[in-house]
This record gives C-alpha cells, sequence and structure tokens, in this order.
C-alpha cells in the first residue's frame, strides 16, 4: 500500500496515477497532528489496513497531477542517518566501520517544496539520494535476525549536506545536515510488503533532468537489518522513526539556485523539489566523479 | 510555577514539597499524551496562567514523596545541546565557535532512575551537569533580543556521555537510552532572575565533581536559541542542553548515586548501573580537564 498526505493533510492511497482519498477512516482522529496521526496509523496498522482499504477500493480516485503532496512523515520521532555506508569501490572495497548521526525531525520538506540554501558559508551544497526505512513498532536491542519484523515500509529521503560548516574536528553533522526542508522526504510511504528485495533496487537523482546519481543498494556496506540492530542496539526506535541508509558518494553533485531535483527508488515513486539561494551562489555543474576525472586529465 | 509529570503520565504543579495534579483540569487543551497536554499548557501559558495559579492554591495537594515523579519533558521534540559551550573558567581566551550536536528524545529518564551503562567498549563514561532550556513557543531565525519570548522555563539536565566512541561521533557518544536525566521539574522563566548567574552543582556519592556557573558560558541562552533556530526550527517542548564546563568531570560507574542542583531548579537524583561492574578513577578527570581548557 502507498500511503500518502495530500493537501491539508488529507490521509490518501496512491494506486497508480491516482490517489484515493481515505480520511473518513481517521475522522474520530481530527484532534492528531500529521505526524501524530500518520504514526498512530503505522503503530496501529493491524486495526487500520482493511478498513484503509475497503475505504480506498470504494472511494473516488482522482489523478495525483491534482493533488499537492505533503510529505508522509511531517516531523517524524527522530531521522537517524547512516554514515559512508555504501562499497564505493566496487564490490572488493574495504568495509567502512558504522556509523550514524541524527537529522531534525523539522528538516523533512515534501514533494514539490522548496529547499531554500541557507547564508551560511558552505563549501559546496550536495544531494544524497537514500533508501529512507520507517519503522514499525518500537526497537531496542533487536537482532539482525529480527529486524525486518520492525520495518513498516520504505520512502524515498535526499539527505541535503552543507559541507565544512560547524567545529571541527569536532562531529559536525547538526549544522551540516539540520537546516529547515534538507531533508525531503516522499512522495508517500511504501509498505514493506510491496518491494520483495530492499537490498536489491536501484536509486536514482536527476538534477534538471541530467541523471545525477544511480547505484543499487545491493552495495550498501551495511544492510537494513544491521543498521537497525546497530542504532537499536544505541537508541529505542519508535514507530514512525525514519532510517535514511546512507548514499553512494562517487555522483555527488551541487545543488544551486533554480535547479530541479528529482528523486526515485525503485517501487517508491519519484520526489521532486526546486532549490533557491537567494545568494546565487554557483559551482561547476559536475559530480565528484565527473570532477575528479576533470582533475585527472589536468585540465 | 514548577511542572512535573509523575506516576506515569499525570502533570502536577509542585508547590514547597507537594504536588497539585492538573491533568484533568480544564484547560481546553486536546491533547492523548502527557507531552502533548504539556506542549498545550506551554504554547499557552499567558492566557492559563490565572487558572493555573487557581488550581495551585485551591486544588488538593499531596505530597511529592508519596508519588513517583517522571521525567519532566518526557518526549522532548528534539533535544540539541550545546558543544564546548564554557570558558572553562575563564581559561579560555576566546570563545570556542558556537557547535552543537542532536541528542536522541529516547535518551530522557527522570529523577531516581537509573543510567544505564552500555556494553559498548567506550574508555569512560562522564556525566556533564548542564542547565535546560524548555522551548515553549514555536520559532525560527529567532533574534536575540527576543530569544527569551520562546523560553517555557528550566531545569537541571545531565549530557551523560561515552568516551571515545567512533572518534568522538555524537550520536554514538551520547544518544543511549537514558544518558539525559532530567529534573526534577520545569521551572518557569519569571522564578530565575538571570539564567546567566547560576551556580551549578554536581556530586557523585557525595563528593563533589563539578561546581560551575552559567556565567562561564562562552554562547549565552539567546545566543544559543537565536544560533540553533537559524539552523532548525524551535518546538514547543525541545530542549536546549547548554553545555557544561568540563572542569571537574569525572567517571561514573556501577552502583553510583548522581546528584545535580542548579540554583532554584532542585535537586537531581539518578543512580548508575553498569552490568560489566568496569571500574575507573574515582576522582576528577584532571587530563580532561587540562585538554578542554587548553593545558595540554
Amino acid at each position: 500500500m502507498k500511503l500518502a498526505f495530500y493537501d491539508d493533510f488529507r490521509l490518501g492511497v496512491v494506486q497508480g496515477n491516482k490517489i484515493v482519498d481515505v480520511s473518513e477512516v481517521v475522522a474520530n482522529k481530527s484532534s492528531l497532528k500529521p505526524n501524530d496521526l500518520i504514526n498512530h496509523i503505522i503503530e496501529n496498522f493491524q486495526l487500520y489496513e482493511d478498513p484503509i482499504k475497503s475505504s480506498a477500493a470504494n472511494g473516488d480516485p482522482i489523478s495525483i497531477t491534482q493533488v499537492k503532496f505533503q510529505s508522509p512523515l511531517p516531523k517524524p520521532g527522530k531521522i537517524v542517518c547512516m554514515a559512508i555506508n555504501y562499497l564505493e569501490g566496487g564490490p572488493d572495497s574495504k568495509m567502512p566501520p558504522i556509523n550514524g548521526f541524527l537529522k531534525s525531525p523539522n528538516s523533512v520538506a515534501g514533494d514539490d517544496d522548496t529547499v531554500n540554501l541557507p547564508s551560511a558559508k558552505a563549501s559546496i551544497f550536495e544531494h544524497e539520494a537514500e533508501l529512507g526505512v520507517v519503522i514499525g513498532k518500537t526497537a531496542s536491542n533487536v537482532g539482525r535476525s529480527t529486524a525486518y519484523e520492525y520495518v513498516f515500509g520504505y520512502l524515498n529521503v535526499v539527505d541535503i549536506s552543507a559541507r565544512d560548516l560547524g567545529n571541527p574536528p569536532y562531529d559536525s553533522y547538526f549544522p551540516i545536515k539540520s537546516w529547515s526542508n534538507f531533508a525531503p522526504m516522499g512522495p508517500y510511504l511504501v509498505t514493506k510488503d510491496e518491494i520483495s528485495d530492499p537490498q536489491n533496487i536501484n536509486v536514482k537523482l536527476w538534477v534538471n533532468n541530467k541523471l545525477n546519481q544511480t547505484f543499487s543498494t545491493s552495495s550498501m556496506a551495511h544492510k537494513i537489518p544491521e543498521c537497525i540492530e546497530w542504532i537499536s542496539s544505541i537508541t529505542t526506535l519508535d514507530p514512525g522513526d525514519v532510517i535514511a541508509t546512507g548514499t553512494n558518494h562517487l555522483d555527488l553533485g551541487p545543488l544551486q539556485d533554480s535547479d530541479n531535483v528529482e528523486m526515485e527508488v525503485e517501487g517508491l515513486g519519484r520526489i521532486h523539489f526546486k532549490v533557491i539561494d537567494h545568494l546565487k551562489r554557483e559551482w561547476p555543474r559536475e559530480t565528484r566523479a565527473d570532477k575528479a576525472a576533470r582533475e585527472a586529465a589536468g585540465s | 510555577m514548577k511542572f512535573a509529570t509523575f506516576n506515569d503520565s499525570r502533570i502536577g504543579i509542585v508547590i514547597d514539597s507537594a504536588i497539585v495534579d492538573v491533568t484533568e483540569a480544564n484547560l481546553g487543551i486536546n491533547a492523548v499524551t502527557a507531552q502533548g497536554l504539556l506542549n498545550g499548557i506551554m504554547e499557552n501559558f499567558d492566557s492559563l496562567r490565572t487558572k493555573l495559579d487557581e488550581i495551585a492554591l485551591s486544588g488538593s495537594r499531596v505530597p511529592v514523596s508519596s508519588v513517583k515523579l517522571g521525567p519532566p519533558v518526557p518526549r522532548p521534540g528534539k533535544i540539541v545541546a550545546m558543544a564546548v559551550n564554557y570558558m572553562e573558567n575563564g581559561a579560555l581566551k576566546e570563545k570556542p565557535p558556537i557547535h552543537a550536536f542532536l541528542k536522541s528524545r529516547n535518551a530522557i529518564i527522570g529523577p531516581g532512575d537509573t543510567i544505564i551503562l552500555p556494553k559498548s567498549e567506550a574508555k569512560v563514561f562522564h556525566h556533564e551537569a548542564e542547565l535546560g532550556v524548555v522551548i515553549g513557543k514555536e520559532g525560527t531565525n529567532i533574534a536575540v533580543e527576543s530569544a527569551f519570548d520562546h523560553v517555557f522555563g528550566y531545569m537541571n539536565f545531565i549530557d551523560v556521555s561515552a568516551r571515545g566512541l567512533s572518534g568522538g561521533n555524537f550520536f554514538w557518544n551520547k544518544s543511549w537510552d537514558t544518558f539525559a536525566p532530567i529534573g526534577p521539574y520545569i521551572v518557569t522563566k519569571n522564578e530565575i532572575a538571570d539564567p546567566q548567574a547560576l551556580p551549578i552543582k554536581l556530586t557523585v556519592n557525595g563528593v563533589l565533581r563539578q561546581e560551575l556557573s552559567t556565567s562561564d558560558m562562552a554562547h549565552n541562552v539567546a545566543a544559543c536559541i537565536a544560533w540553533i533556530s537559524s539552523i532548525t526550527t524551535l518546538d514547543p517542548g525541545d530542549i536546549i542542553a547548554t553545555g557544561t564546563n568540563h572542569q571537574g568531570l569525572g567517571a561514573i560507574q556501577d552502583d553510583d548515586v548522581i546528584e545535580m542542583e542548579i540554583s532554584g531548579l532542585g535537586s537531581l537524583k539518578v543512580n548508575v548501573r553498569d552490568d560489566l561492574k568496569r571500574q575507573w578513577p574515582t576522582e576528577i578527570d584532571s587530563t580532561f580537564a587540562d585538554r578542554m581548557a587548553g593545558r595540554a
């Protein structure tokens, strides 16, 4: 099932290019804020799955082009991001040590939202396309063998990063990663039954229609169950928490004023956002790999 | 006014050694959790204040000793913790650059609770006594001059820290479950005349470890609020831990009892458990203190 919030955070189910209003199912929960509502649905999905399905079957589908998607997880309890979690030199690369950081719950943006680059003097702003894993039930000290029992579903996450801010050598993830709208997530949330092998799907990101990132989750260093095991050994995961599983950094590229970005993990739909930079800063329109190739060629 | 949570999910006002339950008071707040009710009280505090004062005066009082106090902010939206934010008793020549990290909200525990040291191979586990600021009003890009409009109150905050995991990665060192003891209550800002002149004391098993003043803070409360909110929106129920003076930090270990007190904010007492029964020196970590003060 593909769960969405749209327009004024109305609950909907996406079917192909259509969306159906299923808000009648949660009509008695109108006092809950959108994120509390989606967390409630996630936590009690056994109770909600059938009513949502039948409401969707009886509803009146309209084209998704007629609605504005909001992020399905507008303010998660927490966003845990994996750091350096891809085998970037191919299958024989050295396994990086497992590591992560927290991103502010207030950094979420939805489909078709705008990312305003802050005036802070980052050396560059980059896109990081990532598979997002949504937690379905409270998880503390979960072993990898049972980790998928704690997964509710998946969604696209772009982990936008402002490089070289902060106070090195101290860990500086907060001022690099937590700016408003630096975590576009969506357009909707896909339940795990629809994704047969989350470790073998393609992740793609385009800037102004040019394909920058394309990689498979098969080259993830620490797989989803290991991430859940490690994170939940440190901090309890709650329903609706998001794990961003990391990116392959080889083809990261700059984000700058008026860029149109699209990102898609196979089976999770496509999220779009626009970039605004009031300072109109400019960086060469090349990925890290392009830059390395250019420098190797001596130009 | 002092707000506490007690007996799982009740909200109360503490008056001297008694508490008045306000959970069922007709405050016009539609909330399903203790945190939701607390956020509603904080967001609407100006208009609810007279009513809350009346309830505090007329409501039935039970001794605080007869209830189980919980963490006064049971489920913050987020915890932003300032890093390297004291002048180390004036030892630093220049203010360190303003800096912070996020600590998991699931790390919260309350008075009388127990810090559980993880089996992870940290070099040591330290206590960091900090002034905790509780946000009452949403804000983005808050100006220094209006920063206190967004403050609801203050509380004791211990930023329990593992050292040496992954070269100092903050998530790994700071976000363990039970690593954020807070309380015993939130004291509303009107009761604290000058948050930048508060003595802070922390003892372990009755022996003094940390003794500092918020006057030694590098970036004051207002500057922290302005800077954080320039990056990420602050919400009612968010906590800012304003950093510690590292002179006086020391190891915490199995069976320790930690007591922390900021003048006017009550005393927060928590226990420590380590199933591995690891042992570290029981005195102040002077090597660490020297390093943070630039003496080493």
